[in-house]
């Protein structure tokens, strides 16, 4: 919940400006976020109010402040307290070169290497914060990524930034004939990274949580006895706190002088490996199984370059191991991919549409035939 | 920008001046890449250097990197506008500042 400060706090209105807060906050118990965008200047009397409230209510913190607020809280020891951070910087676009388009902002270009991402909605930044924090916890746990500046503000609207990366994705680079068996190992040594970070619980969205959902769409979907396997294979999977991409593909590994760097890290997450890898034997296997240019169309590398990548995907990650291993966890990754693939195409797909029946036709006869033979769905 | 060294044994310390850019960061990693070689203690001193675009923080990590392989480093007498970069970025987090 946002509540704006605004004028000045002293003793003269602190006491009103307390009922006034505790009015807005009513039952509510989640975060507190004071905006304190134009507040002009706060006494004693308003930081004890402040301190109350954070009492009260942990999470409470305050943003936006001018220097001279910003300098009060930080004289008196509230900045190690709680979190209070200073107002955005303003930074202009006019004239700036737009390098990308998307859905929900525009990126321009700041300077030679530097890119400000401005979100089309006034109201976006809550989810800008969390991106970014996911951002800046990524790179800040060692994950080759871009590296996130701050929250900025342009005009009326909030933007990103981040360091211009004047990089090449593998897929391009795929496709200038670079060995895809030697990308492959390369994006084999980020997962590790990635993986053998482990976070705090609560730290990242829990991504075990999130396939109990495909799981409990997609068993009622299945013959009784097979979707009651299903549910228990995957209440089985372990809790582990292991860093997750969760959008792990050759377009969102991208190259720059000799370095590999990972993008988009909106989808964060943290759970068993295993999930991971069912999100890559998506991208590269389980999104064309009934049509192969899907993956080209979404990867923008061939269907063979794809199938050589998730093989060599699995030869790296597991080395040492032997094939039967191998077709083990490769069968894992299917099973949680087209569990999570039937929810995913039964409910935001035409259903009558005779692509989208074949798709659920071949993943609903994949667990049919496999969910019955395997025994777990994590190593 | 300009930059000086300062050998001591195994210890090293490397003095940035000026504008760290995507113009003169190459020569920066250059003359750190020339530099490093049996390096144990490394020094940065950015004590006339009053400006960072992301190009020289890329080095600085990379440097950073490299130094967590054969050694330690540390940043010293950063000005306030690059330490402000520091810490909106995370270096403040992953890096040893004095």
């Amino acid at each position: 919940m946002i509540i704006k400060l605004s004028g000045r706090i002293d003793s003269s209105n602190a006491a009103e400006t307390e009922a006034k807060i505790a009015e807005q906050i009513g039952a509510f118990d989640g975060e507190i976020v004071l905006d304190a965008g134009e507040l002009e200047y706060i006494s004693s009397a308003g930081l004890r109010v402040i301190l109350r409230l954070k009492k009260s209510n942990a999470s409470t913190k305050v943003i936006n402040c001018n220097s001279e607020v910003y300098e009060i809280f930080d004289m008196t020891g509230f900045t190690e307290m709680m979190e209070i951070s200073k107002a955005y910087r303003n930074v202009s676009v006019e004239g700036c070169e737009v390098i990308g388009e998307g859905a929900n902002g525009i990126v321009y270009r700041t300077d030679p290497d530097t890119i400000v991402k401005v979100y089309k909605n006034p109201d976006s930044l809550e989810e800008i914060h969390n991106e970014r924090e996911l951002a800046r916890k990524a790179f800040v746990m060692g994950i080759p990524t871009a590296i996130p500046y701050d929250v900025v503000r342009v005009g009326n609207l909030y933007g990103s930034v981040f360091e211009l990366l004047s990089a090449k994705s593998f897929a391009k680079l795929i496709n200038e004939g670079v060995d895809v068996g030697e990308l492959a190992k390369q994006s084999v040594e980020i997962l590790k990274t990635m993986h053998s970070t482990e976070l705090k619980p609560g730290e990242l969205p829990d991504k075990k949580k999130e396939s109990l959902k495909w799981v409990g769409f997609t068993s009622k979907q299945l013959p009784e006895e097979i979707g009651a396997k299903l549910t228990s294979l995957f209440d089985d999977i372990p809790d582990t706190n292991n860093m997750l991409h969760g959008d792990f593909h050759v377009k969102n590994i991208m190259q720059q002088n000799g370095e590999n760097l990972l993008i988009d890290m909106d989808t964060l997450s943290m759970g068993h490996p295993i999930y991971e890898l069912a999100a890559v034997f998506a991208a590269y296997v389980g999104f064309s199984c009934v049509n192969k240019f899907n993956a080209q169309e979404f990867l923008g590398i061939k269907k063979e370059a794809c199938d050589k990548f998730w093989s060599y995907t699995l030869l790296y990650y597991f080395d040492g191991k032997d094939e039967d291993f191998r077709r083990s966890v490769e069968n894992m990754a299917a099973i949680i991919c087209y569990t999570r693939l039937t929810r995913w195409f039964m409910t935001k797909k035409d259903p009558n549409d005779e692509y989208v029946k074949s798709v659920i036709e071949f993943c609903k006869n994949y667990l049919c035939e496999n969910v019955p033979k395997t025994d777990k769905l994590y190593f | 920008m300009q930059i000086t060294k300062e050998k001591n044994g195994n210890a090293l310390t490397i003095s940035v001046s000026g504008r760290v850019d995507t113009v003169t960061a190459p020569e920066l990693e250059k003359f750190i890449n020339e530099n490093i070689d049996g390096v144990t203690d490394l020094v940065l001193d950015l004590k006339e250097m009053n400006y960072t675009s992301s190009a020289g923080l890329r080095i600085i990590l990379k440097t950073q990197k490299l130094m967590n392989k054969q050694g330690v480093m540390k940043i010293v007498n950063v000005q306030s506008d690059v330490m402000e970069v520091f810490e909106m970025t995370g270096f403040v987090d992953i890096m040893t500042i004095e």
